[in-house]
């Protein structure tokens, strides 16, 4: 079956991604572009980020994707708030 | 002072381990606790809960925290609190603690919390029974909630939830789905009593500062908000000038 980028594929794109027990990820963006879709958000590890990838492709092998996903930064602070 | 450290939606599994660990080491040179707003796993599986036992237990400073949505997604809510429980932290559900810092007395109530929207927007216990036990559920915690705050005894009141209490910190977020990041109730809650900062997570697309109707402090420190281990926050300061210090 071929896919269409469109609101069903992105609707059953984030279910895949929050329902999958590899992903389990809610904070994923989609968006459609022409021919493309561009994956956003910041994920903890590496593994977690190139699993989402493999996922979709696995699921929609004829949607060209395109990975923004970042790794969110773990580095400890170097400021304080003072709250008031 | 009181300086307290804050993450939520650490999402700890074996992959994890380590990341946190090296910032996590600093904590007694920069805050006197650390503070977790839930989602601490990515299933909440016992398997999960150990990893994040092994990241953020044996620490020098206490440890407080409220699970997450993620950390019920397997049903093992009670078996991933006593694991947390066994390595040293507190799990907070609609109760409270009053932990001793540098002569102070610093009272932390928390709760996971719940969804339901916000005032012009928010749901109502009405129609279906599935509507009316899920706004129930969001009021039976923010009830809990609310009394948990309003008991403590203490020189500074911190509300730690998953869920947010106020809008302003989903901006970021689609509108449509803000009534499954937080409700007004917990605001409410908040705001019954003198709380001097409320934290939460769960927004990841979300922004850092809010306040409730009643001017508490809001802050998502959801870690993909944040951007960093955890965020520190200054309290009962003597030099009351509000602001941004070097640690």
């Amino acid at each position: 079956m071929t896919h269409q980028l469109d609101e069903y594929m992105e609707a059953e794109i984030q279910r895949l991604l929050t329902e999958h027990g590899a992903v389990a990820e809610q904070g994923i963006t989609v968006q459609c572009r022409e021919n493309l879709l561009v994956l956003g958000g910041e994920v903890e590890s590496a593994e977690r980020r190139d699993e989402i990838c493999r996922q979709i492709t696995a699921n929609f092998p004829d949607v060209q994707v395109a990975c923004d996903i970042g790794i969110v930064r773990a580095a400890a602070p170097t400021e304080v708030e003072e709250i008031s | 002072m009181i300086r307290i450290a804050a993450v939520g939606d650490v999402h700890v599994d074996k992959d994890v381990l380590g990341r946190y660990r090296p910032a996590l080491e600093q904590l007694p040179d920069v805050a006197d606790a650390l503070l977790i707003a839930g989602d601490l796993t990515r299933h909440g599986t016992v398997e999960e809960a150990q990893c994040m036992a092994q990241e953020f237990g044996g620490l020098d400073v206490p440890v407080v925290v409220v699970l997450g949505n993620h950390d019920h997604q397997s049903d093992q809510q009670a078996e991933v609190t006593d694991v947390l429980r066994e390595a040293g932290l507190t799990v907070l559900e609609g109760d409270g603690v009053v932990l001793e810092l540098n002569g102070h007395l610093l009272g932390v109530a928390g709760a996971k919390g719940f969804g339901g929207g916000f005032a012009g927007a928010c749901a109502s216990k009405f129609g279906e029974r599935e509507m009316k036990d899920f706004v129930g559920t969001t009021e039976a915690i923010a009830d809990r909630l609310g009394d948990a705050l309003r008991s403590l005894e203490c020189d500074a009141l911190v509300a730690l939830t998953h869920y947010a209490p106020v809008p302003e910190t989903l901006v970021g977020e689609p509108l449509e789905i803000y009534p499954f990041l937080g409700s007004y109730l917990l605001g409410q809650a908040i705001d019954s009593a003198p709380t001097a900062l409320a934290l939460h997570g769960h927004a990841h697309h979300g922004s850092e500062r809010g306040r409730t109707p009643g001017g508490v402090p809001v802050r998502n420190v959801a870690h993909p908000v944040i951007k960093q281990a955890y965020n520190v926050y200054q309290l009962l300061s003597e030099d009351a000038g509000a602001g941004l210090v070097r640690v």
